[in-house]
């Protein structure tokens, strides 16, 4: 009999599991709370990936179409893990979706519940959702997947942007001291973005440090040599409202120009990850461990960065902690793997 | 005091080790002092940097530098900039408090009567001796523009429509008005033993001799009443 493996989580780590699992003949049960299978890239529209600027729905789109093709995989749109118990070396779940609930034997489990993007109106400094053109990268990425760069506050195109880095991020003051990993790069993709699209408009770059790790620093010298755009180092202190319909960005250059206040059509917030509510949700239903920044926390961060510390229960993408969709997709298969043989061992 | 030419006045350089670990020692050192990483935030929303040269960035590397050298730079001057507003230990994404170390600093200036310390306190000497001989405050409606000149020239303003100022603040004002003016002798004693045991009269005497004298007769005869 084909062994019975739970996935929590529809997005690209939940997803590259769930094929997986399915080639290997598992039957998979996969467990999605949105009506949409893709996860944050599919709900927020991410339009090009970083770094080679490829059409999101080039790996979601795909993603989701190897998911729902392959026979094996039953999608619960809508629906949770309501209950959940270990049940010798296999684990009782109930899923619930709005009209109805069922109770399913698991071999092992795979938790791929992701992240939410850092509210920054939590940071009242950068004066979001008080002006209509401060926005932030998934607002951004959201407009660009509707084919609009517009100006929210009166539909005209910008003339000057501002990205500013590290919102929600390395900032004991919003409570989150980690640096989220991929906003630096989405905000050097996006201002090269909207300098293609609009080339004449500016486009600035606030930061503390620039962490386009690895490759991603290729972008990053790219957006210098070839879009001209301005990279500032200074955190920006207050967002304030300027003359003109404009916004103002005021701080400290601290290599350069010293104190600075400058006028922009359009803030672009870089904000960044976190657990949200669903990981400490997932860990007190399934009984596995939080960590310090409010991620679920691996066995062993380096040996097995895909195990929880429960045996059967594996975690895959940016559920423990956060990461570009390319790690969330080899953490997948890394968790499928690991799934798979704790399934097998157990049988 | 000799200076040099940047107007920083010239000591010793074990002196500087003194004054530097003077403030390393401070029990609130640890707590205002943590990570930094150039972000320019703090001085980005620091209000006295429009209008002086002055940067709570650079309190901070000068602190975090532990070179007495950088410290002693901003004892004459540069800490008496600050407005004490804290805008920037509210901002900082480490939580550090370039504003708390200016405070340790101008308390080691006072402690010590440093030159810069009496320059600054002088033209409160009025306040300082009210305070520390009688215990008397001002309220809100003592303040008359023609006897506050010190005050600024928006102290006409502050001094009219009270009442109705007042209503913004979310607590009962304006009710002290005779207490402020009028200590009981036995607050007034009470007072001074705390002044003695926080060694505020000391303080005093450091900065200004002869206010000092002026205040320690009142307390005499106050004592003794």
């Amino acid at each position: 009999m084909a062994e019975n493996i739970l996935v929590i989580g529809g997005g690209p780590a939940g997803l590259n599991a769930a094929t997986m699992l399915s080639e290997l003949g598992v039957n998979v049960t996969l467990v999605e709370r949105d009506s949409f299978l893709g996860g944050n890239p599919k709900k927020f529209k991410y339009k090009f990936l970083f770094p080679d600027m490829q059409p999101a729905d080039n790996v979601i789109g795909e993603l989701i179409k190897k998911a729902e093709a392959a026979g094996n995989i039953k999608v619960n749109y809508s629906s949770e893990v309501s209950d959940f118990k270990e049940n010798g070396k296999k684990f009782d779940a109930t899923i619930k979706s709005a009209d109805k609930s069922e109770i399913k034997t698991f071999d092992s489990v795979i938790v791929a519940t992701g992240f939410e993007h850092f509210d920054p109106a939590r940071d009242a400094k950068y004066s979001y959702q008080l002006f209509d053109d401060v926005i932030d990268i998934k607002d951004l990425e959201r407009m660009m997947g509707e084919n609009n760069l517009l100006r929210p506050s009166n539909g005209k195109p910008p003339k000057k942007v501002a990205f500013i880095l590290c919102v929600g991020s390395r900032d004991r003051h919003v409570g989150n001291q980690y640096c989220s990993r991929v906003c630096c790069t989405v905000s050097v993709k996006q201002a090269i973005e909207l300098r293609e699209h609009f080339p004449d408009c500016e486009a600035y770059i606030f930061y503390m440090d620039i962490r386009t790790y690895g490759f991603f620093e290729d972008l990053y010298w790219k957006s210098m040599e070839e879009y001209d755009v301005q990279i500032v180092k200074g955190r920006v202190a207050e967002i304030t409202s300027g003359p003109d319909n404009t916004v103002v960005c005021k701080g400290e250059d601290t290599l350069l120009r010293g104190p600075f206040e400058i006028q922009f059509d359009m803030v672009v917030l870089a904000s960044g990850m976190e657990g949200g509510p669903q990981s400490p949700e997932i860990s007190k239903k399934l009984g596995i461990e939080l960590d310090e920044h409010g991620f679920l926390k691996p066995e062993n961060v380096t040996l097995s960065p895909f195990k929880s510390n429960k045996d059967g229960i594996f975690l895959a993408g940016a559920c423990t902690g956060p990461k570009a969709i390319s790690d969330s997709i080899t953490e997948g298969a890394a968790a499928a793997m690991n799934a798979y043989t704790y399934a097998v061992k157990n049988r | 005091m000799k200076y040099n030419e940047n107007g920083v006045s010239i000591v010793p350089s074990e002196f500087k080790k003194e004054i530097f670990d003077e403030a390393r020692k401070d029990f609130r050192y640890e707590e205002y002092v943590r990570g930094c990483l150039n972000c320019g935030v703090c001085t980005g929303g620091c209000p006295p940097h429009r209008f002086f040269d002055f940067s709570p960035r650079i309190v901070l590397q000068n602190m975090k530098s532990k070179d007495p050298e950088l410290i002693w730079t901003m004892m004459d001057e540069y800490i008496w900039a600050c407005f004490q507003c804290f805008t920037c230990a509210m901002i900082c994404p480490f939580l550090n408090s370039p504003g708390g170390v200016i405070a340790i600093l101008r308390e080691i200036a006072v402690r010590r009567g440093f030159e810069s310390a009496k320059k600054v306190l002088k033209p409160y000497s009025r306040v300082l001796l009210k305070l520390t001989a009688y215990g008397n405050q001002l309220s809100p409606d003592m303040i008359q523009p023609d006897f506050f000149p010190d005050w600024g020239p928006h102290i006409g303003y502050a001094s009219t429509d009270l009442a109705v100022k007042r209503k913004a603040i979310p607590m009962p004002t304006l009710q002290v008005t005779n207490l402020a003016w009028d200590v009981a002798p036995e607050t007034m004693k009470e007072l001074y033993e705390i002044f003695d045991e926080a060694g505020v009269f000391k303080i005093l005497e450091a900065v200004d001799p002869s206010l000092y004298e002026i205040v320690q007769d009142i307390v005499d005869d106050v004592r003794s009443s």
